[in-house]
């Protein structure tokens, strides 16, 4: 649109004249429409005659928002009111998209630029055990039985009963809807967290007939996958799920155990969908007299085989992750607290893991990976260690055939460094989110630049 | 958001523009009127719209701006916390749109699960609270050390009243604005009017055929729609029930009369109505060597019968648990439930007011394996409100509340609702507990009200919406 559409307004039609509050506010149709259709403010930009609209807002808030609609962002001046009005405004005008989309937005993640900025408390004495963010940035923490829900400002929450003694698995399907599930607790809950209460209670109808406990929630833009075992440990199963309408699909990697087939004896306890190449990334481990083994596979989930497979018996994974952007799998041993990776673009059977750190400390034998987190976001991938996270990145080299170069930082300033062990990591928007042990709170970081 | 824009069009007539202070603002004569027809702005918006000059009011434009904002979105401004509370409540009586800002600024339905500590109540000197009650819109008079000290809806502090009484064991709030008071040293029950801060009436249980009934000193207190009932013991064990007209503080019946020493004889030490039903309940423990000992009756005041009793310990058939009684009993008044908390296995169990029978309790079970071990513990307290069940074991509060509804057929969710469907959670944190035993919990306007053993003032849990998040930065 043209910065200058005209010095009078009488002359051209396409300027809009808006009464807000006693304020009078011009500006053109073209603004006043991307909002998109059927909003407040297209049907003014429709119906524009003789008269002046008069809305009764108050105009300093309208003032703001106009300017979000004309540059997509918020004016520095809208710092001085609390980001709560703005919300209230923009949902009266029905933008709050916009807003969102200004301030919480997954591409505006930096890596290299979080800092620790919130904390976020929680009621009650429980210390979360489960992280769920969607991609506006909307929260979810399950603690004990309750499952407490922040918004995308991360201002004001709310915290529903579920029937769960503690939730293990958690994924926001909408800031409203998220599917909860328990180690020691019967079916997958799907939980309407705006009136409170379960929807629909997803089971898995096992051989054994006993109860199905969930291991691993994982989600694709189409489905919602499912990682079932039988209460009593002897089948599992992952389960697709059509993710709008909750009908199973087809039913992937059914286990039935026999005798003492260990290896099958495995559930997925963690599954992740991997956009650019339709796979399914399902892995488990347990550990045994001989240390943890596991495996982890890809699974075509429209055929139902495994694409490529991999048993972990030396320096076992404590966690994988899969990183689209890089096309690599990542993993942390969980003896020796190292990453390593294996490149997604050439699997075949002699593929192994490329260790990043130092290959030594496999053979002390000591659990140094236990517990450590690993995720990925963008080209980037997050590993927790302790109290810490490394921030492992892609070096491009111009020339050259010496393979890839990962290389790590830790996150964060001295002051920031150490303190409880982290038990949970959760990307949404342009937020990192994560828990310590035994602390009742969520740490929030954030890039500097995009703090409101 | 739909009928604002169609209004925007067509109601350009129904505009309106003041003058506050030297700023104009503008407004519909609708958001003005929303203040209710008592109010000062309704008054304004009668004005013929013939007239082109703005209404001027000649009050500060600025806070005047924040209620006007109240008004537009039912939802105070972030630019409201420049003024404080006192100023904000001045401001809208003034313009006579109190009840809206009382109605924002109140906090959401308390939910248990999800409350924190959002004020401590300090009255200013001899701050140890020897009893306190709490209205419905969440004021609340402290008794203490012979004064009672009230805090208004906001939490502010509005009057204290001095009494002649050394130490108020027992208050009720009999009207808005009267208090009954009772102490355990000092005989009769008081009236004590708290805008005029002064005594008002007192009623003291005397018999004329018997002359031992003598200063008599009041235990407990709770009011009826028209009547207060006052719990009286004479030094020589024998107590009565007491029921005095509201109206013209007078007394006009006795009930429960009773004497000995035994554990079900001694006076009711708690007592609740119950306007559904129009019952009486009324309880008594006794903490001894050798565990706890007391009863819970409900009387009929109308016609002085005891409609249901139970005694613990002892009485065949009243508890399918012998020899763990109860710590503590609290009716659920609106839903017509009694709780009872069990002195040695520390259990809650429940019974309902409506079927009561020789053994109605229906003991609570806790799955969660890391809160299932309450133990035996020497001070608890029971209170229900809003549905949720508070108990406080020593210095520790825990909230029982009801899983929500899931959508499955009736019938299993009846069999299965005493057990499965209350999930037992701490409200506190561990240092909260730490603070003191607690002392009395009541509930009231969704916040709830903790007094503890030998601290000053009493602290105010509330739910919010807000994440209450903390900077780093």
């Amino acid at each position: 649109m043209p910065p200058f559409a005209g010095s009078e307004a009488v002359g051209f039609p396409n300027i809009v004249s808006i009464d807000v509050g006693g304020q009078l506010f011009q500006t053109t149709k073209q603004t006043l429409t991307s909002a998109g259709p059927k909003t407040f403010f297209s049907r003014i930009a429709e119906s524009s005659g003789l008269h002046t609209p008069f809305i009764d807002r108050d105009p300093e808030l309208f003032s703001f928002l106009l300017s979000l609609l004309r540059t997509g962002n918020l004016p520095s001046k809208a710092k001085a009111f609390d980001l709560e009005d703005l919300i209230i405004e923009s949902k009266f005008y029905g933008i709050e998209s916009l807003l969102i989309n200004s301030l919480s937005n997954p591409s505006q993640l930096e890596p290299f630029n979080l800092q620790k900025s919130l904390l976020l408390p929680l009621n009650g004495r429980d210390s979360p055990s489960a992280l769920a963010a969607t991609s506006c940035g909307t929260l979810h923490v399950a603690h004990g039985s309750k499952i407490t829900s922040f918004d995308w400002s991360l201002r004001r929450k709310s915290t529903l009963l579920t029937h769960f003694t503690a939730v293990d698995s958690l994924l926001a399907l909408s800031p409203a809807l998220a599917a909860a599930g328990a180690n020691d607790f019967s079916g997958l809950q799907i939980l309407d967290l705006e009136k409170g209460r379960v929807r629909e209670t997803l089971n898995w109808e096992n051989v054994t007939k006993s109860g199905s406990t969930v291991q691993a929630i994982g989600s694709s833009p189409e489905n919602m996958f499912v990682s079932f075992e039988s209460s009593r440990r002897n089948s599992n199963s992952i389960m697709v799920y059509d993710l709008h309408s909750l009908t199973p699909v087809t039913e992937i990697g059914h286990n039935e155990i026999f005798g003492a087939d260990i290896h099958s004896a495995i559930p997925a306890t963690k599954l992740q969908w991997i956009e650019g190449y339709n796979l399914l990334m399902a892995s488990g481990s347990h550990s045994g007299p001989s240390g943890v083994s596991g495996n982890i596979r890809l699974w075509d989930v429209r055929s139902g085989n495994i694409v490529w497979e991999i048993a972990e018996k030396v320096d076992c994974f404590a966690d994988v992750a899969v990183c689209d952007g890089l096309s690599v799998i990542f993993k942390v041993g969980v003896n020796s607290g190292e990453a390593s990776y294996v490149d997604l673009r050439n699997l075949n059977d002699e593929t192994a893991w490329v260790c990043l750190g130092d290959k030594r400390r496999v053979v002390n034998g000591k659990k140094e990976g236990f517990g450590c987190k690993i995720e990925t976001q963008g080209n980037q991938v997050f590993c927790t260690k302790g109290g810490d996270v490394e921030l492992w990145s892609e070096v491009v080299m111009g020339s050259g055939n010496r393979g890839r170069i990962f290389k790590k930082n830790l996150m964060g300033r001295v002051r920031d460094m150490g303190g409880a062990k982290i038990t949970n990591l959760a990307f949404g928007g342009s937020t990192m989110f994560f828990t310590r042990k035994d602390q009742q709170c969520v740490e929030v970081w954030q890039s500097s630049s995009r703090e409101f | 958001m739909e009928e604002e824009s169609t209004s925007a069009e067509s109601a350009s007539s129904e505009r309106i523009k003041l003058n506050v202070g030297g700023k104009l603002f503008e407004t519909t004569l609708s958001t003005l009127r929303s203040g209710g027809p008592d109010s000062l702005l309704f008054a304004l918006s009668n004005r013929r719209s013939s007239d082109p000059n703005p209404v001027f009011i000649d009050r500060d434009p600025e806070i005047f701006s924040v209620l006007l904002s109240l008004l537009r979105t039912s939802h105070l401004p972030s630019t409201a916390r420049r003024f404080s509370k006192t100023e904000l409540n001045d401001e809208a009586a003034f313009y006579g749109i109190d009840a809206h800002l009382r109605a924002a600024t109140a906090p959401p339905p308390l939910s248990g699960i999800d409350a924190s500590l959002a004020a401590v109540l300090r009255p200013a000197s001899e701050g140890l609270p020897s009893s306190f009650a709490v209205a419905d819109s969440g004021a609340v008079w402290i008794a203490h050390g012979g004064q009672i000290s009230g805090y208004d809806s906001s939490l502010t502090h509005s009057a204290t009243v001095r009494t002649h009484l050394d130490e108020i064991d027992a208050i009720c709030r009999v009207w808005p604005e009267i208090a009954a008071v009772g102490s355990k040293s000092d005989a009769g029950l008081h009236f004590y009017n708290f805008s005029g801060s002064r005594h008002v009436g007192s009623v003291h249980w005397t018999d004329p055929l018997d002359p031992r009934i003598f200063k008599a000193r009041v235990n407990a207190v709770t009011s009826s729609e028209c009547s207060v009932f006052a719990s009286f013991d004479c030094i020589h064990r024998e107590n009565c029930i007491i029921e005095v007209d509201k109206t013209k503080l007078q007394i006009v019946n006795q009930l429960a009369r009773q004497s000995g020493n035994q554990a079900k004889h001694v006076v009711p030490a708690k007592m609740t109505w119950i306007p559904a039903t129009g019952v009486l309940v009324g309880s008594a423990v006794a903490g001894g060597a050798f565990g706890f000992s007391g009863y819970v009756r409900i009387w009929d005041p109308r016609s002085g019968e005891v409609v249901w009793e139970t005694n613990e310990p002892g009485g065949s058939g009243r508890s399918s648990r012998f020899g763990d009684t109860f710590a503590d009993v609290e009716p659920d008044v609106e839903g017509l439930l009694l709780f009872k908390l069990c002195s040695k296995s520390g259990d809650l169990a429940m019974a309902d007011m409506r079927f009561l029978k020789d053994d109605p309790w229906v003991y609570l079970k806790e799955k969660n394996p890391s809160l299932v071990s309450c133990g035996e513990v020497r001070n608890s307290v029971v209170h229900c409100y809003r549905g949720q069940v508070f108990v406080a074991r020593e210095g520790a509060l825990e909230v029982w509340s009801r899983v929500g509804e899931r959508e499955i057929d009736e019938e299993s969710e009846r069999e299965s609702e005493a057990e499965g469907f209350y999930r037992r959670n701490f409200v506190d944190k561990r240092e909260d507990s730490e603070r003191g035993i607690i002392k009395k919990i009541e509930g009231g306007g969704d916040r709830l009200f903790v007094s503890r053993e030998d601290v000053e003032g009493i602290e105010v849990w509330e739910s919010s919406h807000s994440s209450a998040p903390i900077s780093l930065i």
